[in-house]
């Protein structure tokens, strides 16, 4: 049996967190969720190592807020794209799709530039859903 | 051979005109008039045709006549004659062999020049002018008579012409010496205008000003008919005029006077060369302007206005005098310029300073904008989207109805709930410190003390200090409560995870007329990158919770009543917040006090209370103090309640006050009324809710 889609979703906004996290379990995608760019990597470097959930696999996309908590605990503008490099520097080949509240081309370009596969505005939800889709089927053919 | 009697007579006759000749001419001190009178003196003492005074030109070459007597001196000097120095002439030869030489028979004598100009003379005498070992020149007297001189007229002659040449000597002198003491008088008063200039010009800072009032300070103190001063343009290929003593000044900044560098102009001339320059006759003077708003000028000086090794720009200064100005002059005037030009540099560095500044202040300014509306936009996006995504799914969840989603469903409702909530509550954030303030006069440590008991901060947490001297404030005490209340929050907040979590509240009397008050909490502190941050609306390194308004709105409420707020980090650990209150300064009307009333005050044994049953006693009254329910209300007239209680319950004593009814007699007040509050004593039949008072004009009022 094909194993299911595995999503790190990571933003410190509960709200948008976990209405995010609905919408892509609704969708048939396992998603771990964590609360900062800090937070986000022990997971996603835990689940890599075996610590933690080994029977679902490691992750196959992360989405990570711009706007949140870096990985030393401070508020930052540009935690996303720290942790999106932190990331692919464990595993280069992860898609990783940038989220943040506000549209802003340079933003998108720097994310894209640092390997991220996708920039995408918070909106619709549904969306979001449909560049993951599109990211997975990519990966698979 | 001569009678000895005679020679001896004739003898004395010559030194007695000799000594005539010597007193006269000793006591005449200008040269020209000195040489014009001894021609004369020397003829009539000694009754010879003719005398005249050459004097050794400054090559030592020619002997010039600069004195002869009458209309043959005259004519001779028309003429400027002059004899070759050891020439073959009498007077070349005496000047040359410095003695002096007899011609007798004039006509005969082959060594004498025949002077068409003294067609008469028989007999003349050639006498060195000697001083010292120096030759000044040569006299030479002429006689009609042949043979008119001796030998031994020679000493007598000689010694008049010895003592002639050292009265032309002093006569010299004396004159070089006027002229010395001239320019040295001349150079000390422009020295002094150049320090007097200096000392007006370098207090002003000003640019602009500097400019126009140095035009006038030169013109005032040299007495000069135009000053000017011409900046260079930041090619450095013009001139500018950009200031001009007097309309003429006006009319030519007005119309863009500028002059080219390098071009011919005495400005542009005097920056390329980096040089003084003098125009005497303007007139006349190729390189000068000929400039149509100043005619009258005559002479004019530009002087180069030097800033280390950089030239600025350059000064004129124009008089109406012909030749008013010499070479001497330029140091003394290019010390008053040099004065001028390091003023000028340092007002234009200021002004370049002030232009960076506010270009610094603009760029923070719009940074601080930038920072605050990405900071709002964040935070109002995050708290807005889970609704619309949360409602799209609703919606499909209604329209594929599944009875499986009904806990789903209720989530998703929940979190449109909460998002609307927090979205709201951020209202009276923004709105609160921006509402009308009505500053009175407030003890400040009251409204601290009654805020961290409206948080309800654990007891033990919060210490106070307060001085015993403090004057009250002016404040709006429910903007001032609300600043407090977001200080003590954030300080709770620092010391959550802090084993013995403290806040020291100091409240002491700062200067500058302002009540401080400094809460220094043992937390976390703040990152030192963000010290600045803090202050900006939306801006928060607390996380998703909090909405990072506090700190704006109480910078916002301390700017609106005069005051200040800073904060640091302490030495020993955690965050100084910092707020200057501005002291209440004015006067108050007399108070009108009831009197003879039974007054119970519902309050803490606090400073407040104290104050009041003080006031109240002076006036006459009985009162007494309770923080409990009073078993009987039926004694007092009137029930002051203090709706913050450390040690009571206002609500059981408001209750019981109810219950006995007696809640018509009840004037409850409060250094920060809610609108929820107020509705809630409302509901209890309290129809008296007052701020509360801290002068006994207020408290009066409340009474009334």
């Amino acid at each position: 049996m094909e194993k299911d889609t595995r999503i790190l979703l990571v933003d410190d906004e509960p709200l948008v967190r976990r209405s995010i996290e609905k919408t892509l379990l609704r969708a048939g995608f396992d998603v771990d969720t964590a609360k900062d760019a800090m937070a986000g990597l022990t997971l996603f470097q835990a689940v890599l190592d075996g610590e933690e959930d080994v029977e679902e696999g490691p992750f196959d996309l992360a989405i990570l807020d711009l706007h949140m908590p870096n990985l030393e605990g401070q508020d930052d503008p540009d935690a996303g794209l720290k942790l999106l490099t932190k990331l692919l520097e464990v595993e280069s080949t992860l898609p990783v799709i940038v989220l943040t509240a506000f549209d802003e081309v340079a933003r998108a370009k720097e994310a894209v530039a640092r390997g991220a596969r996708a920039y995408f505005v918070k909106g619709r939800e549904a969306g979001l859903l449909e560049l993951v889709n599109a990211i997975m089927d990519e990966e698979k053919s | 051979m001569k009678d000895p009697n005679v020679l001896a007579a004739r003898r004395a006759t010559l030194l007695q005109a000799a000594a005539k000749v010597a007193r006269n001419v000793a006591s005449i001190l200008d040269p020209d008039t000195l040489l014009e009178k001894t021609v004369d003196i020397i003829c009539d003492e000694f009754g010879f045709y003719y005398a005249g005074v050459f004097l050794i030109d400054a090559a030592g070459e020619w002997a010039v006549l600069c004195a002869g007597r009458g209309e043959a001196g005259e004519a001779m000097i028309a003429e400027a004659h002059k004899l070759k120095v050891d020439g073959h002439s009498m007077i070349g030869r005496a000047t040359g062999e410095r003695r002096a030489l007899i011609a007798l028979d004039v006509g005969e004598e082959p060594i004498h020049f025949k002077n068409p100009h003294l067609p008469d003379t028989r007999s003349e005498m050639a006498l060195p002018l000697v001083v010292g070992d120096m030759l000044i020149g040569a006299l030479t007297v002429q006689s009609i008579e042949e043979a008119a001189f001796s030998e031994d007229d020679i000493t007598v002659l000689q010694g008049m012409a010895d003592q002639l040449a050292i009265a032309i000597h002093n006569a010299r002198l004396y004159q070089e010496n006027q002229l010395l003491l001239a320019r040295s008088e001349r150079r000390a008063h422009l020295l002094d205008a150049a320090a007097e200039v200096g000392k007006g010009v370098t207090s002003i800072l000003d640019l602009g000003e500097l400019l126009n009032r140095t035009v006038d300070i030169i013109c005032d103190t040299y007495g000069f008919y135009y000053a000017g001063v011409f900046l260079l343009d930041d090619m450095a290929e013009w001139a500018v005029l950009k200031a001009g003593r007097g309309e003429p000044g006006g009319r030519m900044i007005a119309a863009g006077h500028k002059l080219k560098v390098n071009g011919l102009s005495m400005i542009g001339t005097t920056i390329s060369t980096r040089k003084a320059r003098i125009a005497l006759d303007v007139g006349e003077e190729p390189i000068h302007f000929k400039n149509p708003y100043l005619p009258d000028t005559r002479s004019e000086m530009a002087l180069p206005l030097l800033a280390g090794d950089k030239v600025i720009g350059a000064v004129t200064v124009q008089s109406v005098e012909e030749a008013a100005f010499s070479d001497e002059d330029i140091t003394s005037l290019q010390a008053m310029a040099d004065q001028l030009a390091v003023a000028i540099n340092n007002a234009q560095l200021l002004k370049a300073l002030e232009e960076a500044h506010a270009e610094l202040v603009r760029t923070k300014t719009f940074e601080a904008l930038a920072t605050a509306t990405l900071q709002a936009i964040h935070w109002i996006g995050n708290k807005a989207l889970p609704i619309s995504t949360t409602v799209e799914r609703l919606q499909d969840d209604l329209v594929n109805f599944d009875p499986l989603n009904i806990a789903s469903m209720q989530e998703d409702l929940e979190i449109i709930g909460e998002s609307a909530r927090l979205i709201i509550a951020v209202k009276e954030h923004l709105i609160g410190p921006a509402r009308e303030h009505k500053p009175r006069p407030t003890m400040v440590d009251d409204v601290v003390r009654d805020t961290a008991l409206l948080l309800q901060i654990p007891e033990g947490i919060v210490s106070y200090k307060v001085a015993s001297d403090l004057p009250l404030a002016i404040v709006d005490t429910d903007q001032l409560s609300r600043a407090f209340g977001y200080l003590l929050k954030n300080a709770l907040e620092a010391t959550e995870n802090v084993v013995n979590p403290a806040i020291a509240v100091e409240v002491a009397v700062a200067d500058g007329d302002f009540v401080a008050v400094r809460f220094a909490d043992n937390g976390v502190g703040i990152p030192e990158e963000n010290l600045d941050k803090i202050w900006a609306t939306f801006y928060t390194t607390k996380g998703v919770g909090h909405a990072g308004l506090g700190l704006s709105a109480c910078l916002q409420i301390l700017n609106q009543i005069g005051g200040k707020i800073s904060a640091t980090n302490r030495a020993e650990g955690g965050a100084l917040f910092e707020l200057l209150v501005p002291v209440f300064t004015g006067k108050l009307p007399e108070s009108d006090l009831p009197s003879g009333k039974a007054v119970l005050l519902v309050d803490d044994d606090d400073v407040w209370s104290k104050f009041v049953i003080s006031l109240l006693q002076e006036s006459g009254n009985v009162v007494t103090r309770s923080s409990d329910v009073v078993a009987d209300f039926t004694p007092f007239d009137l029930v002051v309640m203090d709706d913050i209680l450390k040690s009571g319950n206002s609500a059981q004593i408001l209750q019981h006050l109810r219950n006995t009814g007696s809640i018509s007699k009840v004037m409850v007040v409060a250094s920060r009324m809610t609108a929820e509050r107020a509705t809630e004593l409302a509901q209890f039949g309290i129809e008296n809710m007052r701020p509360k008072p801290y002068t006994a004009t207020g408290l009066g009022e409340i009474l009334k």
